[in-house]
């Protein structure tokens, strides 16, 4: 009796055990195989992600439903932020076998790590309680430590990656602390419970329950590096290995905005004196936050020189952009734009790994004069995915943007002049990411340029990233329903009182 | 199909055949350059001669757009693929479909990276076309963005020396003004139900009054889309990025830029700026006259003491477009007939004043008037032709230029704008500045004697440029002496347009009799 309570449903938890069954098997293969058991650890990588990806399809067939005691959630966010968490993940997987070959690193334990982060992730895109978030919060974090400081032998990347930790581990402590004060007040870790809790008036200290949603708004503000919790961001980007940069930007970022969307935008949006209150509150905070965010990351990319650094202060932009949609508690544009952001983000820094050459020597922008005309596909496509993370049409990078300022134009009419300051935003945002196509295409040919090597693998990766980014732009529909059918959490209680 | 979404996207095909026919190019860089010339100036021709049957089809006596598709794009935003044609867009459509293959004409010497230029070129008139067919405003907006892309390549690859600061400029400055349209865009969307970008269905709701913005709201959102488009017009004091993209771009590029990306930026205060706001841009009228007067003259005079010819066409731009934004914002049929014609006249000209002196540049590698003198006496025919073109320019009857100024300034001198009058007589002096600066640039240039030796061994024009030149000649003549047939195909929008800002005729009277 205690067990059907429980709700016990393995399929609500298969993308998760696929990947991390997945994981273990690399282990043991990596453990009793010779040397050089590449290629086999990157094709169980990728049957388990395309595996786990057809479990999360699976899920959506299921319909919305919480189970293990309210631990997991199936939704459309978890579905859909699911989906995009696995794209990125074989997205780095296929570019990962050049990048361990290129630079003779061992490659059995990078694709467990990549598998081990993947688990973690799902995990906290599918959390429906503060336990879940946190655990999948840790399982994600720690890997992505590990996996920033890969290149042991490199003192740039094992600064990154101490760095990354010390920092992380000191924003899970927020998070923790205001976990632990929520559940003070309400009696509950529960995300529905919370909900309940607040809208009936339940809290047996308001003001605690505040503190420690504030807390856990940091928290959650360093983990997707909005501002002004961003500082670890460039140092840490920077040193990474340039995939593993691409794979940290985007999808713990995704990962962590699906927990941030079901704890805030979800649990902390219910009804009554206190709920109205406390939304009222941190929708105000995280549109200065987003605000504060955009404009710092864009303004300090503008004199970025080294395109890797450009590339970290401008996911810090990113995120801000992603914020703007946040604060209409609409899921839909939040996913779609982090979809976009990750398929562009990825494919850019793909082909930046790509240009850089082993040990990431070639990362200034003066190391990419003239090399447009000479590997045409390689800069043509970076070129397309610096417009689209400009957001100029017709790629996904604009239409992603356009449903952002939309949502956010529509939802929340108190705060329409975050719109303008994001499309400010955009417009200086749209002098850096000019800056290495200029470089690229306009000045003479550097010497010493060497034509990279694109393995068949990568080239899948890119094209996937590419055509991702041009179908979006030109077709967003069928994506965009998908989540949008009923992706909006709690919608009569999210909508501000107008005027 | 649709004859329209045909013309829009074969230059688009055009592109993509090209990608694909470079991917089975041989060793041979000289013939795979020659057959990307060929296969592009062959994608153009066929797309004018497309656009031709557009004219055919297209019935002069209805205001309201025509040959529309209509479908379903992105259905969650209410966006559809809409395009179709009226008096607004019909000859602007033809103007840029007749310039391409002249450009790519302009263009056969361009020898560095020929099938990605040719790539760019046809992308852009793909992105222009685009921009004047569209009657759905989110479309429009892509439209008028994608233009962006292949411009600042254009300019950045091919041009000359500064040409990385100048692409630069361009592209930044054409951002600033279009991402705030973009807002305005959003906004309009809700205010008017939030379910359609369509710009008829939006119009219509706004002239009915079934659409309200409140005023200070209009005020707002027709400065973002008036700044979009003066920038791109551009009109005094927006006008510094466009003497830069001009010189340094190629030919080609200052062909296309003067020709049909300027006139993006007049269509659009026509097709948004007039119809979605009347009331606003009544009162922004005078403002608006003001600055075209004051860009007419100051471009002229800042033509009239440049050096360098290309800089100084580039400037004579900024004076002509004044006299375009003059006779929109005069609110009367003359004017605004005026304005569309001035249009086409400076497309036709001024295009082939950049023409004129690439041929020019390519023999010598200068541009400097103090460079040249006396060469009619090597190039009788360049000079011939050089020198129509240069008197259509400055409004020589018969001429193309003409037609548009003096209509402008009659429409200017009988508007109900404030102040008109005195702005009509300012605009005038334009003209005279005009013929000054002109004449004055065939002087130095042309007559005289030979002061310079390499000047003297000039060779005339070769075939090609005879072609590219003559047909801008002849229809600079033929909008100078039949331009009715032009005038007719815009009449009915244009007296629409004007009706949606100052009323019908009859509700006119009624308001001067409240009065």
């Amino acid at each position: 009796m205690q067990l059907t309570s429980l709700n016990l449903n393995y399929a609500a938890i298969a993308p998760e055990s696929i990947v991390s069954v997945a994981a273990v098997v690399i282990m043991l293969v990596d453990a009793f195989s010779k040397k050089g058991a590449r290629k086999i650890n990157a094709g169980i990588t990728l049957v388990s992600l395309v595996l786990a990806l057809i479990a999360v399809f699976g899920l959506n067939s299921a319909g919305r439903g919480s189970y293990f005691s309210g631990m997991i959630v199936v939704d459309p966010i978890r579905v859909f932020f699911s989906v995009t968490i696995l794209i990125v993940s074989i997205a780095v997987t296929l570019l990962a076998s050049q990048f361990l070959r290129d630079e003779a690193l061992p490659p059995g334990e990078f694709f467990a790590l990549i598998l081990f982060a993947t688990a973690g992730m799902l995990l906290l895109a599918g959390a429906g309680d503060l336990v879940t978030v946190f655990l999948g919060l840790e399982i994600a974090s720690i890997t992505t430590y590990v996996m920033a400081g890969y290149r042991r032998y490199d003192t740039r990347a094992s600064e990154s990656s101490l760095k990354y930790f010390l920092l992380g581990s000191f924003a899970t402590a927020f998070l923790l602390y205001g976990m632990s004060l929520v559940y003070g007040a309400t009696a509950t870790t529960n995300l529905t419970a919370i909900n309940q809790a607040i809208a009936e008036g339940k809290v047996q200290f308001p003001a605690l329950l505040m503190i420690g949603a504030a807390l856990m708004l940091v928290g959650f503000g360093f983990k997707i590096a909005s501002a002004p919790f961003h500082l670890w961001t460039p140092d840490v980007y920077e040193g990474a290995p340039t995939i593993v940069t691409g794979f940290m930007g985007t999808a713990p970022k995704v990962a962590v905005f699906a927990a941030f969307l079901h704890t805030f935008a979800e649990g902390f949006n219910a009804g009554g004196p206190l709920g109205s209150q406390l939304h009222h509150v941190w929708v105000t905070a995280v549109a200065i936050i987003a605000a504060l965010t955009m404009t710092i990351g864009n303004i300090v990319a503008l004199s970025q020189k080294n395109i890797k650094r450009m590339l970290a202060y401008s996911s810090i932009a990113h995120a801000g952009y992603a914020l703007v949609g946040f604060v209409t508690s609409e899921a839909a544009p939040v996913g779609f734009y982090l979809l976009v952001y990750s398929l562009m983000s990825v494919g850019a820094f793909a082909v930046i790994q790509l240009l850089a050459r082993a040990g990431d020597q070639k990362v200034e922008a003066a190391d990419y004069a003239g090399i447009g005309f000479q590997t045409p596909a390689l800069s043509f496509s970076l070129a397309i995915f610096l417009f689209s993370l400009a957001g100029i049409p017709p790629t996904a990078g604009f239409m992603s943007k356009f449903f952002i300022f939309k949502s956010a134009w529509d939802g929340a009419p108190t705060l329409r002049w975050l719109v303008v300051v994001a499309v400010i935003n955009s417009i200086i945002s749209v002098y850096y990411y000019l800056y290495p196509i200029v470089v690229m295409f306009f000045r003479p040919l550097a010497p010493g340029f060497v034509k990279p090597r694109v393995s068949t693998m990568t080239a899948v990766a890119l094209a996937l990233a590419l055509i991702g980014t041009l179908y979006l732009g030109i077709l967003p529909n069928r994506v965009m329903s998908s989540i949008g059918r009923s992706g909006t959490a709690n919608t009569a209680l999210v909508q501000p009182a107008s005027k | 199909m649709n004859l329209i979404t045909i013309t829009t996207f074969l230059p688009l095909i055009g592109a993509i055949l090209l990608l694909l026919l470079s991917l089975r190019d041989s060793g041979d860089q000289k013939a795979a350059n020659n057959l990307y010339r060929y296969a592009t100036l062959a994608i153009t021709l066929v797309t004018f001669l497309v656009s031709l049957v557009i004219l055919a089809r297209y019935d002069s006596s209805n205001a309201a757009a025509q040959l529309v598709q209509k479908n379903p794009w992105i259905g969650s935003l209410g966006v559809y693929y809409h395009v179709g044609i009226d008096g607004l867009s019909i000859w602007l459509v033809i103007l840029t479909t007749f310039l391409m293959p002249i450009a790519v004409l302009a263009s056969w010497h361009v020898t560095k990276r020929v099938r990605e230029y040719m790539l760019f070129m046809l992308i852009l008139e793909t992105g222009m076309i685009g921009v004047f067919v569209s009657l759905d405003m989110f479309l429009f907006y892509l439209f008028f963005e994608i233009t962006l892309i292949p411009m600042y390549f254009l300019i950045g690859v091919w041009g000359g020396e500064r040409r990385i600061y100048a692409a630069i400029k361009f592209f930044v400055y054409t951002v600033v003004g279009s991402l705030l349209m973009l807002v305005a865009i959003i906004a309009i969307y809700f205010y008017n139900g939030g379910t359609t970008f369509d710009i008829v269905e939006i119009t219509n709701n706004i002239q009915t009054g079934k659409t309200l913005i409140p005023g200070n709201v209009q005020v707002w959102l027709w400065l973002a889309f008036a700044l979009a488009f003066c920038i791109k017009v551009p009109l005094f004091p927006f006008h510094t990025w466009l003497p830069d993209a001009h010189v340094e771009a190629p030919t080609a590029g200052s062909i296309i830029l003067a020709g049909v990306l300027l006139k993006m930026g007049t269509y659009g205060l026509m097709r948004f700026n007039l119809p979605f706001f009347p009331s606003v841009s009544q009162k922004a009228a005078p403002w608006m006259m003001g600055l075209a007067v004051i860009g007419i003259i100051y471009g002229a005079l800042v033509a009239m003491v440049q050096p360098d010819m290309k800089k100084l066409v580039a400037y004579s731009s900024v004076s002509h477009l004044g006299f375009v934004v003059l006779g929109i914002f005069a609110f009367t049929d003359q004017g605004m007939q005026g304005a569309l014609y001035q249009m086409l006249a400076h497309g036709i000209s001024t295009g082939a004043l950049f023409l004129g002196v690439g041929i020019i540049y390519d023999r010598r590698h200068t541009r400097q008037i103090a460079d040249f003198g006396g060469i009619s006496t090597p190039m009788p025919q360049y000079s011939t032709l050089f020198l129509i073109v240069a008197l259509s320019s400055l409004g020589l009857p018969l001429l193309n230029g003409f037609i548009g100024e003096f209509l402008i300034l009659l429409g200017t001198f009988a508007s109900p704008v404030p102040h008109a009058k005195m702005f009509a007589v300012l605009a005038a002096l334009g003209v005279i500045l005009s013929a000054v600066y002109l004449l004055w640039m065939i002087q130095r240039v042309f007559f005289g004697e030979i002061t310079k030796k390499e000047n003297a061994e000039l060779k005339d024009m070769d075939g090609r440029e005879v072609l590219a030149m003559v047909p801008l000649v002849v229809l600079a003549i033929v909008m100078g002496v039949k331009p009715m047939t032009f005038l007719r195909g815009s009449e009915k929008t244009v007296t629409l347009v004007k009706e949606y800002v100052i009323g019908k005729p009859a509700k006119v009277a009624e308001n001067h009799q409240d009065k």
